[in-house]
């Protein structure tokens, strides 16, 4: 019971600091969005015990099934941002980035969404959940701090072009870069998540590393799409609206992978 | 040949080919995999002949999909090997042979004037370089000096240990399409199972589901002896993700099921008439058990766990399992049948039974037990070991890359009447923005102390 009134609080602050950053828009004064990181950073602190205290009520990894693993997403997602907000000071991002949180928190306590705890089933049982998931939704975290920095890129880029914005600040090009700095985080996490654990865990499970199953099969796609964006970049000196593009679509793979394939194409993949 | 390497060479094609696949994988996630025909025709009508004939409903197993991997796998390799030799050199033979055109070229540069002579500036520029931990190698040549300071060179293969290690998994997948063999295995307590394409077999000693207290499946676990030219070898319990691996075989607990081949019955006789009256009866298929003292007996002909009549009108199962159990039994005064029918578990007051004449007896399926049998996913797997030792070098090859990258700083400094010039240029081609604010600091350092 506890847990879902810490969960409450932490969705009432991720309100709050969506607010704030939004109020950071309009007025542009940093003490509004350093007040919302703040508040954001509470939030992740309370999430955490929230997590924590659902850990110890089912005794299993508080992923298990789609309420806990968006809580579990929007958690990650809130700790890449925070991240990315200290090292690059994206200020503006934190408006779409919370904003998205509180829509995966609100999913995740729509009622539609069953929250008890049930038991694992015999197949999930293992350590290897605690890695693959957990690894994966970092991963997935900074692609999605990618994807709003990515979106944020086009609409400075044409607006520079347009010659409305100042030429200061967060520039496209430092959100370009920032991107690019995102990407290279989660693409490591993601294939060592993702792609890696949940090879070796299929093969302790279900005696094959690769089954070509939907879920496998998309996040091979969504592998294969970041390494696209790597490739064209690094070698080839893509930039700017074409690479973001491809931010943009690999985090949608990604998306896609997590909710698309469960609910329109069935596999053994079939848990979350 | 030239031609043949230069083709592969090339990023383009990479890029090409990484497009190609993605999308080949995208339809293979649309079509549904390895259905029968028929379910095909149904879903695409016109269309279906064609996916099957290009292979489409085996996607990932065709040939032109086997074909796309290997060009790609060329391609890495050409790609990776035509670029690793001039990276080597770059790494382990720095040259110090460049230009300042050269330098002020590169992303990061700079040119700063100074008022002290050449070795002043010197011993400042090696000072601050070494106490950022960059490794420095130099040349004096007249007038000037170059200096080539560099860290972290290895995170520059980074790259081609990621080429590596996937080279190595899809060799480790062709290996593992080619020589390795799976099936799942059905077999029930006290059996002994010779293993297919093994020179041993396996006996199912004990198995047994646990369940939580809401009734869900907690696990299953199967004590499994290996025998060997008729020795017991070892003797294991596996559970779901706790696999039993003998010779390169590994045996996984999958699934478990019924064998209602031979079921044991237990049905009751009730009187209409006098319903304090129970008779508890226990009997097998094709036994007989006699009711009462008036010679009166019934017998179990038939069982099935799931019972369906289909639509042609006979009976089957529609599973194994036990839905919708049903006994078709029958009634004998002597030699005269009185009644024969089904009845059922689950329906009490259901009967299909037909009789010859009025009686006071009502039956119940009460209880039925089969035999649970063991599903036991077994697999022969010559290509793992290269999929973990290729997974291996791809990780580190992306840490490396990401997490370590390399640093590149090339300086000269030329003296002039006394005062010094600094030209300097960075690259880095994995970190360009914390690299870029490392060379401003070291610039800026550097300035200062005019």
């Amino acid at each position: 019971m506890t847990e879902s009134i810490l969960f409450l609080i932490t969705f009432i602050l991720y309100i709050l600091a969506a607010l704030f950053y939004f109020g950071f828009l309009f007025s542009k004064k940093e003490g509004t969005a350093k007040t919302g990181l703040s508040i954001a950073s509470v939030g992740f602190i309370i999430h955490t015990l929230a997590l924590i205290l659902r850990t110890f009520e089912s005794g299993h990894a508080p992923f298990t099934n789609m309420y806990e693993s968006l809580s579990f997403l929007a958690w990650s997602s809130v700790f890449a941002y925070v991240f990315v907000e200290i090292k690059y000071k994206v200020r503006k991002a934190g408006a779409y980035l919370m904003l998205i949180v509180v829509a995966v928190m609100a999913i995740a306590s729509s009622p539609l969404m069953p929250k008890e705890a049930t038991p694992l089933v015999p197949a999930l049982q293992s350590y290897w959940l605690w890695l693959h998931v957990s690894v994966t939704l970092f991963g997935e975290a900074f692609f999605a701090v990618a994807f709003i920095t990515s979106i944020m890129y086009l609409v400075a880029d044409s607006r520079e072009k347009e010659g409305k914005a100042r030429k200061s600040g967060l520039t496209s090009e430092r959100l370009d870069s920032i991107s690019y700095r995102c990407v290279a985080v989660g693409f490591p996490l993601f294939t060592l998540g993702g792609i890696v654990f949940g090879m070796v865990w299929a093969y302790k499970a279900w005696g094959s590393y690769w089954s070509w199953d939907p879920k496998e099969t998309w996040s091979l796609i969504t592998w294969f799409v970041f390494a696209l964006y790597l490739h064209t970049r690094i070698v080839m000196g893509w930039k700017g609206r074409r690479s973001a593009f491809v931010a943009i679509i690999g985090f949608l793979a990604a998306m896609f992978t997590y909710f698309g394939v469960n609910y329109l194409i069935t596999g053994l993949h079939s848990y979350v | 040949m030239k031609s043949l390497i230069k083709f592969f060479s090339s990023v383009r094609l990479a890029i090409v080919l990484l497009i190609i696949i993605t999308i080949a994988s995208i339809v293979g996630t649309l079509i549904p995999q390895h259905r029968s025909p028929a379910e095909y025709l149904d879903q695409y009508g016109q269309l279906a002949n064609l996916l099957i004939r290009f292979e489409f409903t085996t996607l990932y197993h065709s040939w032109w999909f086997l074909g796309l991997l290997i060009l790609f796998s060329l391609n890495i390799l050409v790609c990776t090997l035509t670029r690793l030799s001039p990276k080597l050199r770059r790494v382990f033979r720095p040259s110090l042979d460049f230009e300042k055109k050269s330098l002020l070229v590169l992303k990061v540069n700079k040119r700063i004037k100074k008022n002290k002579n050449l070795d002043q500036s010197h011993d400042e520029l090696k000072k601050e370089l070494t106490s950022r931990h960059y490794r420095i190698k130099e040349k004096k040549r007249d007038n000037q000096v170059f200096f080539s300071a560099r860290k972290r060179m290895l995170g520059l293969f980074g790259s081609d240990l990621v080429h590596l290690g996937l080279l190595i998994i899809l060799l480790g997948g062709i290996i593992s399409g080619v020589g390795g063999f799976g099936t799942i295995l059905q077999i029930s307590k006290g059996q002994i199972l010779p293993v297919p394409r093994a020179d041993f077999d396996l006996r199912l000693d004990k198995f047994e589901t646990e369940y939580y207290p809401s009734g869900a499946v907690k696990d299953w676990k199967s004590t499994l002896t290996v025998i060997e030219e008729g020795k017991q070898v070892l003797t294991r319990i596996i559970e779901v993700n706790h696999p039993l691996s003998y010779k390169g075989y590994v045996f996984y607990q999958s699934s478990f099921g019924w064998d209602w081949k031979n079921p044991t019955l237990e049905i009751w006789a009730n009187k209409n008439s006098d319903p304090g009256f129970v008779k508890k009866i226990e009997l097998k298929i094709g036994e007989k058990a006699r009711l009462n003292d008036d010679g009166f007996e019934i017998s179990a002909l038939h069982f099935v766990p799931d019972f369906v009549i289909t639509e042609n009108n006979q009976i089957a199962t529609r599973s194994l399992e036990p839905n919708n159990p049903a006994a078709f039994i029958e009634g004998w005064q002597g030699e005269e049948k009185i009644f024969s029918g089904w009845i059922f578990a689950k329906f009490p007051d259901v009967d299909r039974i037909h009789s010859s004449r009025e009686t006071d007896l009502k039956l119940e399926l009460k209880g039925f037990k089969g035999n649970q049998y063991s599903g036991i996913q077994m697999s022969k797997d010559p290509g793992v070991n290269f999929i973990w030792l290729g997974c291996s070098i791809l990780m580190i090859g992306l840490f490396v890359a990401f997490y370590w990258p390399a640093k590149e700083i090339k300086v000269i400094l030329e003296e002039s009447q006394g005062r010094t010039e600094l030209i300097a240029g960075g690259l880095a081609p994995k970190n360009k923005e914390a690299f870029a604010s490392e060379f401003n600091s070291l610039m800026t350092t550097l300035g200062r102390s005019k």
